[in-house]
């Protein structure tokens, strides 16, 4: 036999016979020799690796480099990595043995290629493009089959879920890493125990197999693994089946949804946080919105209370001031006179206070209303100037009036307000003056067609108002300096009343000041032009001692007020008799024949309105009653008027007035509240309300104008349309005509009763029975319609000039 | 514009009336909104195609010789059977609900203040059948 040398044939043979797959390297990296597993392995010849490098199999850009550190230097034994093949790269893991020259030092490397995992057997190397060789595909073998079942067991070993497979009976025959882990049991436990057993609910892990078994699958079933921390999971499996197809076990993933479920806690835990943030929220505003309320009603029953307290006040103080003035016109010694002023001067103060009271009470609450009367603006600002002459005359004062004379005579107003207005301007430049001269100016700044503005001014030489304290001194208590009301007097209450009503009829009012100087109040009203003339408004006049002999009844319950009235009564020459209540009043008015009648509205038995309703009706007496009331603001004038009143005179009653009114309805008996056009019209309220267009347009004023126009386009046609038929008795045009008036009364908010009335009125036309009222009803729709006219025109100018 | 914007037509002699209810309609609803005083316009303006027509039941109340509103529903009816008319009347009274019916108005509303809410469920329910009917024929077609 040859003695087979130890060849380089000899070598190649060697590695050839090795199953794995070898590859020599030289120190640079350089393919030295390669085997025969390597070949069909990477599926090339010899040849084509001639010049190829390490670096060309691999993905990382020095894997050469990595090699050397790791196999060299740090004795690690393996490296994984990535094989860069034609279209994929695969997981490999290389072992690397290092071979020395006979220096000593490292010249190479023989490495040994394992788990070339082959998933696709699609794949193709393909050193063609760097090495040149032309490949052919590599049919599986044993050593591959091998791999890739390393590799899948691999695949199982890397998923950090809990992964067991099970036989039929439950128990465990396969497990990864994981489940090592997560059960914290050795390898050899593990095996072939039973799989419920490890979880908290033993009965639901047996239903999980149970129905991988039934159906095949199981889809995120809820355990607990019982571990040392309770690790929740789903579990999720199917059956595997041998190659005859039959069940020989199933594969369990247990996906730990403890982050998931530390997540999902937290976001519900965030949302019922969130809720009841929500709630308290909501629970904080229902509190603040009833605060509110109670805060509203415990200042409307302040109010309410303040008012009804007044109200109760003045009466007996009415009484008090009435003797007290008395008391004053009889002899009095030095001491006495004195002690009775100051009880006059404090119970006037306190009156003018209550009235404060009451009149900001009723602003505030919008239950003040104005008047619209004829008067006459010239004679009205004299005869309160003149009020103010004994006053001035005391303080040795200079008062200067300039009186516009291109202002109308007779405009419409509500004097009362002006009266009131002027009265507190006038008295406080009086108050704070002590030297120098007051001027009141009345000018008329602007005329139109219809109405004028007057700018009042009341100008003093007083003691002025800082500049900070202007704006202030229009609030409710409020004065300009605390020590005011010490010094002058005064409730702070007159300004504010003041500055209400001026903005309540749609002027403003303006201040000018200097500290030591003086200050002006100026103020601009509007007021309607009128044609009427005011003969009926009676003049004022003074005490006359020629007129004697009157007979008065007063028609009065309290009896204070009746010792008062029949004391001023005497003082002024006049007779006097009492009646305690409207019946026995009635009853004197049948026996006596009185001039006068002075009538209490409230009162026992029967009151003032009744009574004067059975003078005027059933006793047919023209007999002048002139109404006595506590409350001018809130009394029923247009009551008054209605039963037949000729006049009204307001409690605490003021001497001169009342003996003004009593002359002037002796020397006039026919005056009456109701004698002229225009007073009716006063008497009358607004006949329309634009508060239901408001909210069917939504205050839009371009809608609001066309809506007005157009009523008024439409409306006098009808309206004559419906005078004509009825007068010719065209009962269908007249149906017709009110039929379609019909809806807009409603519209333009005009009193139901109107339109019931047309509703009447279109009755009759369509049956035409007898009725009286028709004729009537035609008017009063009529004067209704022309009166809603105007009110219209109006609003559409206020609209568009807004 | 919106193209798919339904167009309804007033019609109503009483001017008042006719442009309160032409402003709720433009303030609540998407109707493009035509309004016509006599029967006469709205039959003009036929084919603008409406979707709806809501017609005054008096509309020859003042001016005399013009087409009643049983007059104008049926020559509407006679124009297009389809399109719903919705019958106003300030007259509550059986018999003129029952002319109305009778020559198919779809349905019949007494004005007052508060017509216009009435107005918005009729028109609601009528526009609820049309498309049901749509549906219901959609499916007949297919069988």
């Amino acid at each position: 036999m040859e003695r087979i040398e130890n060849t380089s044939a000899l070598k190649t043979c060697l590695i050839d016979a090795n199953p794995n797959a070898l590859m020599i390297i030289d120190f640079k990296g350089n393919v030295l020799e390669v085997n025969q597993k390597l070949l069909s392995l990477f599926d090339c010849k010899k040849n084509s690796l001639r010049n190829a490098n390490l670096n060309d199999f691999f993905d990382e850009t020095d894997f050469l480099k990595k090699h050397r550190e790791i196999f060299l230097k740090k004795n690690q034994s393996e490296i994984h990595s990535f094989l860069k093949l034609k279209n994929q790269t695969i997981a490999i893991v290389l072992i690397s043995l290092p071979f020395k020259n006979e220096m000593g030092k490292v010249a190479g490397a023989v490495i040994q290629f394992k788990n070339p995992a082959i998933v696709d057997s699609n794949y193709i190397f393909n050193p063609e493009e760097k090495i040149g060789g032309k490949l052919k595909n590599q049919s599986s073998d044993l050593s591959s089959q091998e791999i890739s079942s390393r590799y899948a067991r691999s695949l199982i070993e890397a998923s950090l879920d809990p992964l067991f497979t099970i036989s039929v009976e439950g128990k465990i025959t396969d497990f990864n890493n994981a489940s090592i882990e997560v059960t914290g049991l050795k390898r050899e436990k593990l095996i072939n125990s039973d799989f419920k057993t490890y979880f908290t609910e033993p009965e639901e892990a047996q239903k999980v197999y149970q129905q991988i078994f039934e159906k095949g699958f199981i889809d995120a079933y809820p355990l607990v693994i019982k571990d040392h921390k309770l690790t929740a999971v789903l579990l999720n499996g199917s059956v595997y089946k041998n190659d005859k197809g039959l069940v020989i076990g199933a594969v369990v993933v247990a996906r730990d949804i403890t982050t998931q479920n530390k997540i999902e806690k937290e976001l519900i835990e965030a949302k019922e946080f969130a809720e009841k943030a929500t709630q308290i929220a909501e629970f904080a505003k229902l509190k603040a919105e009833s605060a509110t309320q109670i805060a509203e009603e415990a200042v409307k029953s302040k109010q309410q209370f303040l008012s009804n307290m007044s109200h109760e006040i003045r009466t007996p103080m009415n009484a008090i001031i009435g003797f007290t003035k008395v008391v004053l016109k009889t002899e009095l010694d030095e001491k006495q006179r004195e002690y009775i002023e100051a009880i006059k001067i404090s119970g006037d103060a306190l009156i003018v206070l209550i009235n404060d009271i009451l009149d900001l009470a009723k602003v505030d609450s919008g239950k003040m209303v104005f008047e619209r009367a004829p008067f006459k603006m010239a004679f009205s600002i004299a005869a309160m100037l003149h009020l103010f002459e004994p006053k001035i005359q005391e303080k040795n004062l200079t008062l200067i009036r300039q009186y516009d004379e291109e202002i109308p005579q007779v405009l419409i107003g509500d004097p009362a307000r002006l009266h009131q207005i002027i009265l507190n301007l006038m008295s406080n430049a009086v108050k704070f003056t002590n030297r120098g001269k007051i001027t009141i100016s009345v000018d008329l700044i602007s005329e139109s067609k219809k109405d004028v503005t007057i700018e009042f001014a009341i100008a003093d030489t007083g003691i002025g108002i800082a500049e900070n304290k202007i704006t202030s001194i229009f609030e409710n208590f409020q004065q300009a300096t605390s020590g005011t009301s010490r010094i002058y007097g005064g409730t702070g209450l007159g300004l504010a009343i003041v500055k209400k009503l001026i903005e309540s009829q749609g002027g403003c009012i303006q201040v000018k000041s200097e500290l030591g100087k003086g200050s002006t109040f100026s103020f601009r009203l509007k007021f309607q032009k009128t044609s009427e003339s005011v003969e009926n408004i009676l003049p004022f006049f003074p005490k006359d001692d020629q007129i004697k002999g009157v007979k008065i009844l007063v028609v009065e319950d309290i009896a204070l007020n009746q010792l008062l009235m029949k004391t001023l009564l005497d003082d002024f020459g006049f007779n006097s008799e009492i009646a305690v209540n409207g019946k026995i009043a009635i009853e004197k008015v049948k026996k006596n024949n009185y001039d006068i009648i002075l009538m209490d509205l409230q009162m026992p038995e029967m009151n003032g309105f009744d009574a004067t309703k059975y003078i005027r009706n059933e006793l047919k007496s023209k007999i002048p009653i002139i109404a006595l009331t506590a409350d001018v603001t809130t009394m029923d004038l247009a009551k008054c008027k209605l039963v037949g009143m000729n006049d009204y005179i307001a409690k605490p009653v003021d001497e001169q007035l009342l003996y003004s009114k009593i002359v002037g309805h002796l020397k006039n008996p026919t005056s009456t509240l109701m004698s002229n056009k225009s007073a009716i019209l006063e008497n009358k309220k607004r006949c329309i309300n634009l508060n239901y267009l408001m909210t069917r347009t939504k205050s839009n004023p371009t809608l609001m104008v066309e809506m007005i126009s157009l009523y008024l386009e439409q409306t006098p046609p009808l309206l004559s349309s419906m005078k004509e038929s009825f007068a010719s008795k065209d009962w269908k045009t007249l149906q017709s005509a009110v039929h379609k008036m019909i809806p807009s009364f409603s519209i333009m908010g005009i009193d139901n009763q109107i339109e019931e009335m047309a509703k009447s009125i279109k009755n009759f036309a369509e049956e035409q029975f007898q009725m009286n009222d028709i004729e009537n009803m035609v008017y009063q729709i009529e004067s209704v319609c022309l009166q809603a006219f105007d009110e219209l025109n109006e609003e559409l100018k206020l609209i568009q000039l807004n | 514009m919106n193209a798919n914007q339904q167009t309804v037509f007033l019609v109503d002699d009483d001017a008042v009336f006719l442009k309160l209810l032409a402003i709720d309609f433009q303030l609540q609803t998407d109707f493009k909104v035509l309004t016509f005083e006599t029967g006469e316009k709205c039959l003009e303006n036929l084919d603008m195609q409406p979707d709806l027509i809501i017609l005054d039941y008096h509309l020859d109340g003042v001016e005399k010789g013009v087409m009643n509103g049983i007059e104008t529903l049926d020559k509407i009816k006679e124009y297009s059977a389809i399109i719903p008319v919705i019958m106003l009347s300030s007259q509550d009274r059986i018999e003129v609900a029952v002319d109305c019916m009778h020559h198919k108005a779809n349905d019949y509303i007494v004005k007052s203040e508060t017509s216009f809410i009435k107005l918005q469920t009729v028109i609601q329910s009528i526009f609820n059948l049309k498309q049901i009917e749509k549906k219901l024929n959609w499916y007949m077609d297919r069988m």
